[in-house]
């Protein structure tokens, strides 16, 4: 019993002495390291590594060591208030995460609960409605896409007959939703708004039914890997109608997937890709990643996990603290512009960004994207 | 009129797909009584086998794809039959349910050595495998992929429908699958026979993995459970047991999911499909082409 006694206050002490000496600053990564996104939340934790190594060789986060702990949730709600559960167990004080809108959603509450920042680049707009007031984001919501879309659509292009497909993913869905409400705003017509089962692979059958409603459009509000399959499938069944895929088309992925062929002439709405951000930051950000890691940044989605842990870090340099709550109150109070890897960002007490820097793509004959639309282009209209 | 010929052609394109797995569980079934859930993720593994390969032949055109067949084919038969020596073969006397367990578990390794081996992201399927393109008929199109399916699910089917009736090892399985000991007193070699049909399944199945994976591009390494499950479905409603009944099984369980995906809606495509094993298990228990068996006591 005696040297249970003695075990056991060792033990104690030798935690608290552990605890103590460390001043570690601890950032936390919940991504999809690996399944479908695998891509995404690999760029994801090697650009907050990456941001991690440039603060501490700055001499650390107001005398803190910062340190990056990551944790896999597959994309999926299950793993993700799991990893949440872990992440908040292991001390750290802002997640980055996760990619997508359902794992974010779920792992929403627990962050909230324990007072650490969350910052993602989903886009669900349900993600803000709970007022959870330690999350924000760097990315602008499902409802300012569907309203660009739209516009796009009924405006610019002037489609008469439009095709919509979703999946059941919050994201995709949420996004869908937004478009056919502004098409129908906007006086478009909508043929066609279904949904296909992500994780499937042969859509051929939902894409016959369209066929036969004629459609001018077909556009895609979910994740490359079935836009991918969809684009090929739309080929081979021979549709001659645009392909449009929403953000998460927006992923090198696409075109392996769809195939080179298939995928020319595809139409890509989303934020502009990594190499296309024209300000200084953005392309030290670049360059850094591509010495760091000998692969470049792999989607704008990871530049803007990026810049919502630069806004946390900026915040607490501001306040000259590490504490959480007083840096949550600053980034969605004070700030106002700071220099972000995508342009200036403002959070609004919400936690929602303001403004949107959405445009148009075509994938040309050398697999590039071309810019054809951008949010300029409508505001002459 | 037009659609309809479209999901007609979707519907036995992806049914087609189905039977060349449902064929790999009929057989086995057949024999050992044994539902092999091993096979499905075979069938993953031939797909990332022809993966690694086609890089190495990518240059040589058709010759390149015949070699990649081959060579994925006589891998997957290997390890069909290996996986029959280690994980079955020992367990014959076995309890079924000890089988199965040991089944189940096989599959599990080969899914897990997939993913140590060729990672945990899904892996994008060569195209130049296999010819692109597309045949049209008025303003119904047909890919040449779904014309190689159609083509070989039919030729598979005939000529293993002649191996089983005509040849003296198929008719062996025959007497095997009719009543196990009897034949094995008759003088059948059962080891060789039982070998047969896990190369043949495995040589099959292997076929459907890469066609599988020319068709739908991505490949997960946990694809193995998805159509496993389906094929498995197949079987059942074709009559496990029969290899016709493996296919037609297979093009009724893709007919069934493609219309309704496309006049119903896709999310309960799932569903009808399994409304639709239970109405064929209701009033027809032993499926469409199985025979009625006689339990001797």
């Amino acid at each position: 019993m005696k040297k249970f006694v003695l075990i056991m206050t060792a033990l104690v002490l030798f935690c608290a002495c552990e605890r103590k000496a460390s001043n570690e600053f601890i950032v936390g990564v919940q991504a999809p390291i690996t399944g479908k996104y695998a891509s995404e939340g690999q760029g994801m934790s090697n650009a907050v590594k990456l941001l991690a190594k440039q603060q501490n060789d700055a001499g650390g986060l107001n005398g803190a060591t910062v340190k990056v702990i990551t944790c896999d949730d597959e994309g999926t709600p299950q793993k993700a208030s799991i990893c949440a559960k872990k992440l908040v167990n292991d001390g750290a004080k802002v997640v980055i995460g996760s990619y997508t809108s359902t794992a974010t959603e779920a792992s929403q509450a627990i962050y909230a609960n324990a007072n650490v920042i969350q910052t993602s680049d989903a886009t669900a707009a349900s993600l803000t409605k709970n007022n959870y007031k330690t999350y924000f984001r760097a990315s602008f919501n499902d409802d300012i896409e569907g309203e660009f879309t739209a516009n796009y659509f009924v405006n610019y292009k002037k489609y008469q007959r439009i095709a919509v497909i979703s999946d059941y993913s919050s994201f995709a869905a949420g996004l869908a939703e937004a478009a056919v409400k502004n098409i129908k705003i906007l006086g478009g017509n909508v043929v066609y708004d279904g949904k296909i089962d992500a994780g499937a692979q042969d859509f051929k059958a939902v894409l016959t039914s369209i066929k036969a409603l004629n459609p001018d459009v077909i556009y895609f509000s979910g994740y490359y890997t079935e836009s991918g399959l969809l684009r090929t499938q739309q080929m081979q069944l021979d549709i001659k109608a645009d392909y449009v895929g929403g953000n998460a088309t927006d992923n090198p992925d696409f075109i392996k997937i769809a195939g080179e062929k298939n995928a020319i002439g595809s139409f890509l709405i989303g934020l502009p890709l990594p190499e296309q951000l024209d300000y200084p930051e953005a392309r030290k950000f670049n360059a850094d990643y591509l010495t760091e890691f000998k692969t470049p940044v792999p989607s704008i989605w990871v530049v803007i996990n990026a810049d919502g842990l630069r806004v946390v870090f900026e915040a607490m340099k501001q306040v000259k603290s590490n504490d959480t709550i007083k840096a949550i109150e600053y980034i969605k109070g004070t700030m106002k512009d700071f220099p972000g890897l995508t342009g200036p960002i403002t959070i609004q007490a919400n936690g929602e960004r303001v403004g949107s820097i959405y445009q148009v793509n075509v994938i040309g004959s050398d697999l590039k994207y071309q810019p054809v639309y951008n949010d300029a282009m409508a505001n002459k209209q | 009129m037009e659609t309809f010929f479209q999901q007609l052609i979707n519907g036995l394109t992806y049914g087609s797909l189905l039977g060349f797995i449902a064929l790999g569980y009929t057989m086995v079934y057949g024999i050992l009584k044994l539902i092999n859930f091993a096979h499905g993720d075979m069938v993953t593994l031939a797909a990332f086998l022809a993966i690694t390969i086609v890089p190495f032949v990518a240059m040589m055109g058709t010759v390149g794809t015949i070699l990649t067949i081959a060579a994925v084919v006589a891998i997957a038969c290997f390890v069909a039959v290996l996986l029959e020596k280690i994980a079955y073969k020992p367990l014959r006397a076995a309890p079924r349910l000890s089988l199965i367990v040991s089944a189940l578990g096989a599959g599990m390794v080969i899914k897990n050595a997939i993913m140590l081996i060729w990672g945990a992201n899904p892996r994008i399927f060569p195209s130049d495998i296999f010819p692109a393109g597309l045949a049209k008929i008025s303003s119904v199109s047909i890919s040449y992929l779904s014309i190689i399916i159609l083509l070989l699910n039919i030729f598979v089917m005939v000529a293993l429908f002649l191996f089983i009736n005509k040849t003296r090892i198929g008719i062996a399985i025959k007497a095997l699958s009719i009543d196990y000991s009897t034949a094995e007193l008759m003088g059948v070699n059962v080891n060789h026979t039982v070998m047969v049909v896990f190369l043949i399944g495995g040589g099959v199945g292997a076929l459907g993995g890469m066609l599988i994976g020319a068709s739908y591009v991505t490949v997960p390494f946990d694809m193995g459970f998805d159509y496993g499950l389906k094929a498995f479905i197949a079987a059942i409603l074709g009559g496990i047991g029969s290899i016709p009944g493996a296919m037609f099984g297979g093009m009724l369980l893709g007919l069934t999911h493609t219309f309704c995906s496309g006049y119903i809606s896709s999310t309960w495509a799932n569903a009808f499909t399994y409304l639709l094993l239970i109405i064929m298990l209701i009033f027809r228990p032993n499926g469409l082409f199985g025979q009625k068996l006689v339990q001797k006591v």
